[in-house]
């Protein structure tokens, strides 16, 4: 008799599962995707890069070479360099608007306001956002012509001059503004939200008035969230096409629409792809700068 | 009463209605005025008719831009749903080296202006076409590549959101009740998160639906979206032909917008 | 002096009714705990006395001054939130001295007391520090500094506890008296927490529904509740429903309770009886003994002592606590077992129903 036989037979190990463990978060799901983005964009985009170190020639369209002279033309004439401190200022202008309108829209919105009543005026502010840029620059045009709905109203009032707002800077600015408003306010308004209320009660309490909690408490505290709002405004301003186009007419030169007359109807894709490129780099260089500006006077705190 | 907060309160209110009003009046004009009979979009109002709603349909330009708009934002959403879903499955629940870098590229679309997306995508298409014959620049092909990009990142930024937003023990739940993967996936994740996929792929659908600056490079002479119809038009005429298209237009993207507050909370989509 | 008086005080939301018609007085230096469950106004009243909401009907005055009008800040009033609403880019010292930089105390001036706030909360050495650096019972001490150092008529204390650890809560519970009674100053405590109220409060206001169920120092409150809220709140889970007649307490069943000093209700009420009050014997009483004849359901453990619960013939099911074995208490009764509960006639307090 041996040992063995007293032993209880022992359980066979578990059979491994024989389907392999499916994990749902596996990176190569996201293959697909990658791949349209690597064809629709990045490619593209290295091509352009590549392109605007090319030569133009009128019959055929595009000689390769690698040659700086499409910056050169760029950074050498005047026409080019207005038109890109143009779009800086009027960028920097709008964006300067959006901030001191939004950021009072976007605190009512957070404090004052029924959770109903925020859902409507949310979507009130989003019909703009999303009409897209010709329904609501045509809207601007209706607006702002000289035979226009402001120029009725003035004229209601006895003003009997020309309007001439129309193709101006004036005019751009304010159909720019249109546009980038409701993005700042809904970027500052989860900003405000994120913010404990009862920190302003705080504050309240032990003597602050309301601008005082403003400048003291919110605002330092919204820092970081005002910055993000403010770069996309501006980001969204500098490449902005249809309200340049449409309401600053043929002879208001903004970046966007002239990458657009090189590359489509000029056809000279070297020099429209480096304006595509020094419309980017400046954009970056002055958003990363600025931020980084910023954010020296709140890391202390927010690390 | 406390006076001084109520006069805080008011002085935020007035300054709010302002600022809203000044983005929504627009609006508010050109659908009134779509139905002014004058003959040029002029104030006061001569008399009114619904007769720009019928010159608009009649124009081949704008109905044809339509269709093709529709159809092409269709079919971009659905091409968004397809690579979009499993990437934010992927994006959401992966803790993979490397997944902050493909997020940035998957929403890259989204931050390089449309201006240079559409003018290296069209220098793109026209060196391919050198290069090989085929007509991808102003055809059905380019135009839906296009809007594809245009959709993918807002359906990825949503259906990311809501999948982080779900409690992943959920699952786990179900995995210890017995269900496969797929099984899991069908019976929980998808109906957790279908407020997200429906809100993602109406964001999806109207940004390419309105999408001008990439599509201006993409289209043919015979072969225009609708927003590309409404400028050319407008670079001639100034009728309210343009109050009835635009006021088509708001009407749709009102209703959209209010299908898709039913299913997530709106501010968070940017 | 600076007694705060509530004259009808109410505060509605639409039909809501948060707050209805309070009265309250509260003396120079007494602190008033104002004790309920979430929603019965408690803390609504503690943000009209501050200021952050504005009162539908009524008057609040502070050392006979109406403060009723007056924004939150200029009403001088000391307040900790539950969260403590530290400014997080702001160190601990400029936290404290927010205050008095609002009433333009010389610089100085702050630095100093800032320093004796600090050091009064034992913080003297994190003054440099920010907020998140600290751990929880620090923030809510540097909270604490923060409401004193601007010498406040008023201390305001919101739910200060809540998010503190048992051992931790009960420390700050003594320093919080500590510091009150050595200020001297009024102040109000809002807090759901029956333990919190009646070791800290000069006067504990009993909150339900927005309205005040019972107001008085918290061993009277406590020994004498006079509606079934009360007497649930308080922790008495017993409550037996039937009429005070000639006899004595007469059940729903019929059997009749006897009832020794309890004057004052009349007709139907309930008899509420603490669970450590009540005996249990496994052998027949005798018939006119105070007793309810029931079967254990189960018992639960609880250090030194053992609570059962009993379903009674009567209706109810009675919790009953009692010494537990180890501690010279009877041995451990199985579920099932047949008991007859009782207790002194003495021990059971009469209650309204609302």
């Amino acid at each position: 008799m041996s040992m063995s036989d007293n032993v209880a037979p022992l359980a066979r190990p578990c059979a491994p599962d024989p389907r392999p463990r499916r994990r749902i978060g596996r990176p190569v799901l996201t293959a697909p995707a990658l791949l349209v983005v690597t064809i629709g964009l990045l490619t593209p985009l290295a091509l352009m890069l590549r392109n605007s170190f090319n030569r133009f020639d009128p019959t055929e369209l595009m000689i390769s070479a690698f040659t700086a002279e499409n910056y050169v033309k760029f950074f050498t004439d005047a026409f080019y360099q207005e038109v890109l401190l143009r779009t800086l200022g009027i960028s920097a202008l709008s964006t300067a608007i959006c901030l001191s309108a939004g950021v009072p829209v976007a605190y009512f919105l957070a404090r004052h306001v029924s959770a109903l009543a925020k859902r409507i005026l949310l979507i009130v502010i989003l019909v703009p956002l999303l009409i897209g840029n010709a329904v609501r620059t045509s809207a601007w045009m209706l607006i702002l012509n000289d035979r226009g709905v402001l120029a009725s109203v003035l004229g209601y009032f006895g003003y009997e001059g020309q309007l001439g707002i129309m193709y101006s800077a004036t005019a751009v600015t304010i159909g720019l503004v249109s546009v980038l408003l409701p993005f700042m306010i809904i970027t500052l308004n989860s900003v405000f939200e994120a913010i404990d209320a009862n920190l302003e009660e705080a504050g309240s309490s032990l003597g602050a008035g309301h601008l005082t909690v403003m400048r003291r408490i919110v605002l330092p505290l919204a820092l970081p969230g005002i910055l993000a709002g403010t770069v996309l405004c501006f980001i969204l301003s500098m490449n902005a096409y249809a309200t340049p186009v449409l309401l600053g007419g043929p002879t208001f030169h903004m970046m966007a629409p002239t990458v657009y007359q090189q590359v489509a109807k000029a056809m000279n894709w070297p020099f429209g792809s480096a304006l595509a490129f020094i419309l980017m780099s400046v954009t970056l260089i002055l958003t990363v700068g600025v931020s980084a500006l910023v954010q020296r006077k709140y890391r202390r705190w927010s690390e | 009463m406390n006076i001084q907060a109520r006069h805080i309160r008011q002085g935020y209110a007035v300054i709010s209605l302002l600022v809203i009003g000044f983005v929504v009046l627009p609006l508010i004009f050109i659908v009134w005025m779509s139905f002014f009979s004058n003959r040029i979009l002029s104030m006061p109002p001569e008399g009114y008719t619904l007769d720009w709603y019928r010159r608009a349909w009649e124009m081949a330009d704008f109905r044809n831009g339509f269709f093709l708009s529709l159809q092409t934002s269709l079919i971009a959403t659905v091409v968004a749903l397809v690579l979009g879903l499993p990437a934010s499955l992927a994006l959401a629940r992966g803790a993979f080296p490397g997944r902050d870098t493909i997020n940035t590229i998957l929403m890259s679309p989204m931050i390089v202006p449309g201006i240079v997306g559409g003018s290296s995508l069209f220098i793109f298409f026209l060196e391919v076409e050198f290069l090989t014959g085929w007509r991808i620049a102003g055809s059905s092909i380019g135009l839906i590549v296009a809007h594809s990009l245009i959709a993918l990142p807002w359906m990825i930024r949503l259906v990311t959101t809501s999948l982080i937003g779900m409690n992943p023990s959920v699952e786990e739940a179900a995995r210890s009740l017995g269900a496969g993967s797929l099984t899991v996936f069908r019976r929980i994740t998808l109906p957790v998160i279908k407020p997200g996929v429906i809100a993602g792929s109406l964001f999806a659908f109207v940004n390419s639906f309105i999408d001008l600056e990439k599509s201006l490079f993409l289209v043919g002479p015979d072969r225009t979206t609708l927003q590309i119809a409404l400028i050319n038009y407008l670079e001639w005429n100034f009728d309210s032909t343009i109050g009835a298209v635009a006021t088509v237009q708001i009407a749709l993207i009102t209703v959209l917008l209010l299908i898709t507050d039913r299913y997530a909370k709106l501010s968070r989509a940017f | 002096m600076s007694e705060v008086i509530l004259q009808d005080v109410a505060k509605h939301y639409g039909d809501f009714v948060a707050v209805e018609n309070m009265s309250l007085r509260i003396a120079d230096g007494e602190l008033v705990a104002l004790l309920g469950p979430s929603g019965c106004g408690k803390t609504t009243t503690l943000r009209m006395i501050a200021g952050f909401v504005d009162a539908t009907n009524g008057r609040i005055s502070v050392g006979g001054r109406d403060v009723t009008g007056l924004p939150p800040s200029r009403r001088n009033m000391g307040i900790v939130f539950q969260n403590y609403a530290l400014f997080p880019h702001m160190t601990v010292a400029e936290n404290v001295a927010f205050g008095l930089e609002m009433r333009k105390v010389s610089k100085v001036d702050a630095v100093k007391r800032v320093d004796e706030a600090l050091a009064r909360v034992r913080l003297d050495q994190y003054g440099d520090r920010l907020p998140k650096q600290l751990s929880g019972g620090q923030q809510q001490r540097v909270a604490l500094a923060r409401a004193l150092v601007i010498e406040p008529e008023v201390l305001l204390l919101d739910e200060p506890l809540s998010n503190l650890d048992a051992a931790l809560r009960h420390q700050m519970k003594i320093e919080i008296r500590q510091l009150q009674q050595s200020l001297g100053l009024t102040t109000v405590f809002v807090t759901h927490d029956q333990d919190e109220a009646m070791s800290t409060a000069d006067r504990m206001v009993l909150m339900y529904k927005g309205k005040v169920e019972q107001v008085g120092p918290p061993a009277e409150v406590f020994g004498r509740p006079r509606s079934a809220f009360a007497a649930g709140f308080l922790g008495i889970p017993n409550l037996l429903a039937g009429q005070v007649t000639a006899e004595g307490f007469v059940l729903e069943s019929g059997m009749r309770l006897a009832l020794s000093g309890q004057g004052g209700l009349a007709g139907r009420c309930f008899l509420a009886l603490r669970p450590e009050e009540i005996a249990l014997a496994t052998d027949p009483l005798p018939p006119d003994s105070n007793a309810l004849p029931g079967k254990v359901l189960i018992m639960t453990y609880h250090g030194s002592s053992v609570e059962y619960q009993i379903a009674t013939e009567a209706g109810p099911v009675l919790s009953a606590r009692v010494r537990a074995p180890g501690l010279g208490g009877q041995p451990v009764l199985p579920g099932g077992t047949s008991v007859w509960v009782h207790w002194p006639a003495t021990a059971g307090v009469l209650v309204n129903e609302h």
